[in-house]
């Protein structure tokens, strides 16, 4: 039985007219690093609240299809009990500071205070999730004093800390520099490895191909692709659509016009794109 | 219009030396792009090109104006900034209404107002949400919206802080285009990005900061090239720079173009 | 950014009070204030009790300047309304229609003495109490977690919204908005400043509330604690104390007024 599935969903807002997810199905095994990609609008954001449960337990709105988690049905939970499971982050992290509290050590416990966790292991998993993520020095700063990309890492951390079985992350990396970002790749691949199940909205087509199992495309509302990250990503149907491509791939199939790139299919990571090029050069 | 930097230091009131001596000049009509790890003085740098901060020593000028002996809202005529979140400035019941809000500031004549905004929605390709609320609208066209609006003051320098962020490979293609027609229009770009990719195919020279200095400064190919150095402010070489790297090309590649030319 | 009656992080005593014996000490301070006779017993307090304790605190210069910020408005008011409008009494000086009267500055400077009373005791006891503490205080004692919590945050909001006006006033100034000059430059001025701060804001409202949420917080489980709130025999008894004055000088109030 698969950890997270969806059935059939189809959800529309109260105040829009057309749905933004259309009759929508896919299973995620437990422990699977999942990453969605696809142009604006394509309604990666609204799955990612449909899957921790704010839609339509908060956003209200016709739905129909069915969403589990762990053998559990949302439209037989209620949100506060949906929560516990699923941990979100989204991409405004400075709207994810709580407001209540005066350090970003406080902050990051602030949900743990939440949810009843003992003061001393409050604290250890506090310093555990911030050392996890490389935020240590930051402790005893304002959470508003940060810079955008480290407010991130800070709305990461606050949901890591929680430990959820499903993580949801919608653009977490957006206002990172690039490293930052690879690095933050690194720490959900790491917790994907010890069983936490991921899916995560993200742009970063080569962060994508070197750290998740698997690619879902969605347009419109719907999937358009699925599957391994060299699949998916390589497909001349993203760009047709209008999704973002590694500039590796754009460069392998430009290359394979004039007949420089050999192999059949086109790399997505920088290994990939070397091991092909490499072909070439020394034939 | 030139921008000449001398010496800029800026200490923030809470004691923060956000710039450390910066000194630099960008002519008129090049496009620039100002790289750097989160907190490097990029924003810093920036908000001093139309006075929005003023240098705690040094100087700054935009063609003949200093910019501590004029307002932002004079300087505003010389340079537009796009800020990073449109929802921190529309206010218009219509994008029209929005885009015109900047060149009527200036106080141009109506009919060149028109004209303005009439050819930055087009550039912008807005024409035919002219009558949409700006909030009716997706994220991804409100900072079309945005951009439009700064556009149409008609600037000879244009200031962008993050235009690429959380922007489809659409939107991004945009603003690419909105950014080469600017300099075919002869006006200076400066452009604040993380996107590395972006930057090393629409500007022809960026400038890397590290912790308030700048650290490396010339032609991108030639600063996109130093991946060591630019480590050292969070920063990597674009995708085919470092494919170029790996293949052992002989010379730093930063655009599909010059890769395939350096592979035949 | 230190703002009007925001907390300033110090070590001291008062600091480490608990917060409920300091609500309790606010309220006897001002009940005291408004209901002991005499016409400077405002000026009384504040003198020989809240800025002594703002001593112990270690906060008097900012509690000196914020009270003086927050009370000067009231004082003009106060002043002009009593002052000049003052019907009959001993004149001050007489120039034309004017002519402010002795017994109504009197008048003024008594409601000031309470003005300045309320003022100063509430920004102490912000100025010392963590917002945090005042929060699991605030639930200790029965208050529901989101009214708490509405509470704490508008305490601690002032510094975000700020800083989000200044960044509308910065992208419209960008846009060549003059924002100095005469008051008609100043009114145009506030339509491209208030609307995009209060679409924000509501939006902002949105979002924080999901983000809340996702951290558990109507998840129905007791809650823990991350910081300890000390209390100590000493202060029960002290609040007991205080709540009894309380009761007692409402009711001589009542009865010394009959």
């Amino acid at each position: 039985m698969a950890f997270v599935v969806l059935k059939n969903l189809t959800y529309l807002y109260p105040t829009s007219e057309k749905p933004v997810l259309r009759n929508l199905s896919f299973h995620i095994q437990e422990g699977e690093f999942v990453a969605v990609v696809g142009p604006n609008g394509a309604g990666k954001s609204t799955l990612c609240y449909a899957l921790a449960g704010f839609v339509p337990h908060f956003f209200k709105g016709e739905i129909s299809g069915e969403i589990e988690v762990n053998g559990r049905k949302s439209s037989e939970s209620t949100l506060d009990e949906w929560v516990l499971n699923v941990g979100l982050a989204f991409q405004n992290p400075f709207n994810q500071i709580s407001g209540a509290k005066y350090t970003v050590f406080e902050e990051i416990a602030f949900g743990l205070e939440n949810i009843g966790v003992p003061r001393e292991e409050m604290k250890k998993r506090v310093e555990d999730a911030m050392s996890l993520t490389g935020i240590g020095d930051l402790a005893d700063r304002s959470p508003y004093s940060l810079s955008g990309g480290q407010q991130q890492r800070v709305a990461l951390t606050s949901i890591l800390v929680m430990r959820p079985r499903l993580l949801v992350l919608d653009e977490p990396t957006s206002q990172m520099d690039p490293i930052g970002a690879r690095e933050v790749f690194g720490v959900v691949r790491k917790m994907a490895e010890e069983g936490m199940t991921v899916v995560m909205v993200e742009h970063k087509v080569e962060w994508i191909a070197n750290f998740a199992d698997r690619v879902i495309a969605l347009k419109e509302g719907q999937i358009l692709l699925e599957g391994s990250a060299s699949e998916v990503l390589t497909s001349e149907a993203l760009v047709e659509n209008g999704f973002g491509v590694s500039r590796y791939t754009s460069a392998a199939r430009e290359a394979k016009k004039k007949g420089l790139w050999k192999k059949e299919r086109l790399p997505v990571t920088l290994d990939e794109a070397a091991e092909g090029f490499n072909l070439t050069r020394n034939a | 219009m030139k921008i000449a930097i001398d010496k800029l230091h800026f200490t923030y009131p809470i004691g923060l030396e956000a710039l450390k001596g910066i000194s630099l000049v960008v002519e008129p009509g090049e496009q620039v792009a100002i790289v750097g790890q989160n907190g490097a003085g990029k924003t810093t740098l920036a908000r001093h090109l139309n006075g929005l901060l003023k240098p705690t020593s040094g100087s700054v000028f935009i063609g003949d104006w200093e910019t501590t002996k004029f307002s932002t809202a004079k300087l505003a005529a010389r340079v537009g900034y796009v800020f990073q979140n449109p929802d921190e400035q529309l206010f218009s019941r219509d994008v029209v209404t929005e885009v015109s809000f900047g060149p009527r500031n200036l106080g141009y004549a109506k009919g060149k107002v028109d004209e303005l905004v009439e050819r930055a929605m087009a550039l912008t390709e807005l024409n035919g949400k002219a009558e949409a609320n700006p909030y009716d609208l997706s994220p991804a066209w409100r900072k079309m919206v945005a951009l439009a609006s700064i556009i149409a003051m008609d600037t000879p320098i244009v200031i962008f802080d993050e235009p690429t962020t959380g922007q489809d490979a659409v939107n991004v293609a945009r603003i690419a285009h909105v950014i080469s027609e600017l300099k075919r229009e002869g006006r200076t770009v400066v452009v604040i990005t993380h996107d590395i990719d972006f930057c090393a195919e629409n500007f022809e020279r960026v400038i890397a900061l590290s912790q308030g200095r700048v650290l490396l400064d010339g032609s991108t190919r030639e600063v996109l090239g130093q991946e060591d150095i630019l480590a050292q402010t969070y920063v990597e070489p674009p995708q085919l720079t470092r494919l170029g790297k790996r293949l052992g090309l002989k010379e730093t590649v930063t655009t599909q173009e010059e890769f395939i030319k350096s592979l035949a | 950014m230190n703002a009007l009656g925001m907390y300033v992080a110090r070590e001291s005593g008062l600091h480490s009070l608990h917060p409920l014996t300091k609500v309790l000490l606010t309220l006897l301070f001002i009940t005291a204030g408004l209901t002991l006779p005499g016409n400077w017993t405002g000026y009384f307090i504040v003198a020989f009790i809240v800025f002594p304790l703002a001593f112990w605190g270690r906060v008097v210069s900012n509690l000196f300047s914020a009270t003086w910020k927050v009370s000067l408005p009231f004082a003009i008011s106060v002043i002009l309304i009593h002052g000049f409008f003052w019907g009959e009494g001993t004149p001050v000086f007489e120039v034309g229609i004017l002519s402010p009267k002795w017994e109504g500055a009197i008048f003024a400077a008594i409601s000031m003495g309470r003005i300045i009373l309320v003022m100063s005791v509430f920004l102490l006891f912000s100025m010392t109490t963590r917002p945090d503490a005042l929060m699991i205080t605030l639930k200790q004692a029965g208050v529901p977690s989101s009214i708490a919590y509405i509470i704490v945050t508008t305490l601690q909001i002032a510094p975000s919204f700020q800083r989000k006006a200044l960044t509308i006033l910065d992208a419209q100034r960008s846009r060549g908005l003059e924002t100095e000059g005469n008051l008609y430059i100043r009114a145009k001025a506030l339509i491209p400043l208030i609307l995009p701060l209060v679409l924000g804001s509501l939006m902002e409202v949105e979002e924080r509330a999901i983000a809340i949420e996702a951290r558990g917080f109507n998840s129905g489980k007791k809650e823990t604690s991350l910081i300890e709130i000390p209390d100590t025999p000493l202060q029960k008894n002290i609040r007991r104390i205080v709540i009894f004055s309380i009761f007692g000088l409402i009711v001589l109030g009542v009865l010394w007024r009959l």
